[in-house]
């Protein structure tokens, strides 16, 4: 190999072009003969001032240390490395380079982003209503907020957004990815699951408002979904993603107590579950599955951990409403389940039951719709109703709650910045009666939550971000 | 966090700008838990992994709404135990998986699709000093200076401690092709560094940046020292970033999490998952 001598500085940043000069002189230079007008013109250049690099002379390189500068072979199939460097920009400033000697320094910059992309606006995940007290409590994710409205609010089209009566938010809270939420109907107490990060059950008074510490919290596993409580029981229920289980507790457990009971194994048919409901006239616990499943090495015992999955055993299961007595514990499987094509389940959210009338209520995320079956059913069953359509204003439903003493249906939509109420029994492509909106009309909900991970496709110049 | 997705933004989007496109539902496989995520040029196709079903996902570039992807790498032979992280290399053609449980580094053909088995395994675990982060940790290749870099740490009884707990406040950075029981050729640690829970990992393989995001502890709300830093891959031992992008509110990041590059444009790009944003900063130093 050879180096060329440059007649100007910045040799690392343009070795790569030298290269190619250097291997075209050599090919002159080595050549059998050259022709006597080429030996002319390449003379006359070399004297002559150009103002751009020029070939000065062709010396062999040293040998190459490993810290020394490096000319690494990449082959030509390596089209992104190269697509890489040609998109550098050449009025920009010279670049560092790792490999570009021993000195080192560390500086950190005051350096304001140039662009950030957020949502500003709450994204409802979860919905409960307090029909004692006509309110109805809303869980945003986006904020980390418990918003609580009255239950008649309806944004009018032209108003930007309703603000709430309350809002619980804030650093002593102690909540963030907020998804699941219960009301004591007696007390008005509100239960907010934290999902992620802070791996917790909060209880705040009805009043509470502002940044508030809870009145109690109970420490849960991550990934803690689905909330619903046994009053009669005074048992509160939990569902768990994964690894996959329901959580038993002491309506009033705290701190790190443990379990009354859970329910999991390879043969509950629980698969990535999320939410959950009670039958408590007919002694039935009713669960939402993902779908994505895997075996556990233990079989059921807390508390596991994600490396005591089966390496290889991971499979994708139709999503599921899986039927257990309410009673359950253990590797117990379900009584029934309903599943297949018809059920058109699909992310199968947040469920409500509504014990009078023997059904189920399934936010269905994925298909922007209410699905409501009989908690009899099983198998592959079409639901008895489902709403959905343009006019109901459901995008992208995760939270779902039937109000029986009203005779409502309210549903948190993350996709539009809305909650949206309907008649118990509504179906089809009906309207909501009325519209809790936080954002303006026509605002669509970014749902960038918990963002673990960011790319971008140098092709269409578009940045990719999973949550 | 209760809606997976993979949402899709123009480079310049900005505030409350929507996604172009969004990856979602049954269809997609997808579910949470998608710490990395790669798109290849070459291909035109994102890579990412479902940790709960024990799969890796090849969706094309252009992929929209409630589409499938285009190959799926799950099964018994595959050994994938709870994949929440991956890297691609595009000039060797493999797909690395770092593995939690099993404490090693799964490595596939880029265009494996079904129930295969990896072409090889980088081990941990005790007896071989380091382990991968749990849960996965992120990871990246340098196919110029033939590295890859993985989150982890060491064990052993004199191992420095992180206040917030050894697990992944550790860059190890081993042979591209390493196999077997290989340990790390240098490892980057310690209180200087400030790394105490990396995430996403990418490296600027022209000029061998490893660019980290450093969030500190996830279950910390707002932790202290977050921070985007830019570590050499040559440095070792204990040594501070060579650049760091502190999270502060002057600086518009407070957990960042995510990392990518806009080579084009000089751009380092970051998810924060404190602020449930998408965060861009100009970044010429390393370009």
């Amino acid at each position: 190999m050879f180096r060329t001598i440059l007649g100007r500085s910045g040799l690392s940043a343009v070795i790569p072009i030298a290269i190619i000069i250097a291997a075209g002189g050599w090919v002159l230079l080595a050549g059998k003969e050259m022709r006597p007008d080429v030996k002319a013109s390449s003379r006359l250049a070399q004297r002559r001032p150009t103002g751009v690099l020029k070939l000065v002379s062709v010396e062999p390189l040293p040998e190459m240390g490993l810290d020394g500068e490096m000319c690494e072979w990449v082959p030509a199939s390596s089209r992104s490395r190269l697509v890489a460097f040609l998109h550098q920009e050449r009025s920009a400033p010279p670049a560092a380079s790792a490999t570009a000697g021993e000195s080192r320094t560390s500086v950190t910059l005051e350096r304001p982003a140039v662009r950030t992309i957020r949502d500003l606006f709450p994204t409802f995940t979860a919905v409960a209503v307090d029909v004692q007290n006509n309110e109805i409590v809303l869980q945003d994710e986006n904020l980390f907020q418990i918003m609580v409205y009255d239950r008649l609010t309806d944004t009018p089209l032209t108003a930007t957004m309703s603000e709430p009566k309350r809002v619980i938010s804030g650093p002593k809270t102690d909540v963030e990815f907020n998804c699941g939420v219960y009301v004591d109907p007696r007390t008005g107490d509100i239960y907010s699951v934290s999902n992620d990060t802070l791996r917790n059950v909060t209880v705040f008074s009805r009043n509470a408002s502002g940044n508030v510490r809870p009145q109690r919290q109970l420490s849960v596993p991550i990934r803690t979904y689905g909330i619903a409580v046994s009053e009669a029981n005074e048992e509160l229920f939990l569902t768990v993603q994964g690894p996959p289980m329901v959580l038993v507790h002491n309506k009033y457990a705290e701190g790190r107590a443990k379990p009354l009971r859970v329910l999991t194994g390879n043969s509950t048919g629980l698969a990535d579950p999320h939410g959950i409901g009670l039958d408590t006239k007919n002694g039935l616990l009713l669960v939402s599955n993902y779908g994505n499943a895997a075996d556990y090495r233990d079989g059921g015992v807390l508390p596991r951990r994600d490396h005591d999955m089966v390496p290889g055993s991971g499979r994708y299961e139709p999503p599921s409403i899986s039927v257990y007595p309410i009673q359950a514990s253990g590797d117990t499987p379900p009584l029934r389940t309903i599943q297949g094509a018809r059920t058109q389940l699909n992310w199968p959210s947040h469920l409500s039951v509504d014990e009078e009338h023997g059904e189920v209520y399934v936010a269905n995320d994925g298909d922007d719709s209410i699905l409501v079956f009989r908690v009899t059913d099983r198998g592959n069953v079409a639901p008895i109703r489902v709403l959905k359509g343009p006019n109901t204003q459901i995008k992208n439903p995760s939270g779902v709650f039937v109000d029986a003493v009203n005779d409502e249906l309210v549903v948190s939509n993350m996709g539009n910045h809305r909650a949206t109420v309907y008649g118990r029994t509504a179906s089809g492509d009906a309207a909501p009666i009325r519209t809790i909106r936080t954002a303006p009309e026509g605002k669509p909900a970014l749902m960038i939550a918990n963002p673990g991970a960011v790319a971008y496709d140098t092709k269409r110049d578009q940045i990719i971000v999973p949550n | 966090m209760a809606h997976p997705q993979i949402a899709i933004f123009a480079r310049l989007a900005k505030g409350g700008d929507t996604p172009q496109r969004v990856i979602y539902g049954q269809t997609s496989k997808l579910s949470r838990n998608m710490h990395a995520v790669r798109y290849g040029e070459t291909r035109d196709e994102i890579y990412i992994t479902n940790q709960f079903a024990q799969s890796v996902l090849t969706f094309r570039g252009g992929a929209d709404g409630q589409e499938a992807p285009i190959r799926t790498i799950q099964g018994p032979k595959t050994l994938l135990e709870n994949p929440g992280t991956l890297e691609i290399d595009e000039v060797n053609h493999e797909i690395f998986v770092p593995q939690p449980g099993s404490e090693n580094v799964l490595v596939f053909p880029l265009t494996a699709n079904g129930d295969v088995a990896p072409l090889r395994i980088l081990q941990g675990g005790r007896k071989n000093g380091w382990t991968t982060a749990r849960p996965a940790g992120g990871i990246a290749v340098d196919p110029v200076h033939k590295v890859l870099v993985v989150a982890g740490t060491l064990t052993g009884d004199e191992v420095w401690q992180s206040p917030y707990g050894n697990n992944r406040e550790s860059l190890l950075i081993f042979d591209r092709s390493a196999k077997g029981d290989e340990k790390p050729l240098r490892v980057i640690r310690g209180p200087n560094t400030g790394m105490h829970a990396i995430r996403q990992i990418q490296i600027q393989a022209t000029n061998g940046w490893i660019v980290v995001g450093q969030m500190t502890d996830g279950e910390i709300a707002e932790p202290e020292g977050t921070f985007i830093g830019v570590w050499s891959v040559k440095d070792k031992g204990d040594v501070p970033p060579r650049w760091k992008i502190e999270g502060k509110p002057s600086n518009g990041i407070l957990k960042p999490r995510g990392i990518a590059f806009d080579p084009k444009h000089k751009e380092v790009i970051t998810a924060d998952m404190r602020l449930n944003a998408v965060v861009t900063f100009y970044f010429p130093e390393i370009f």
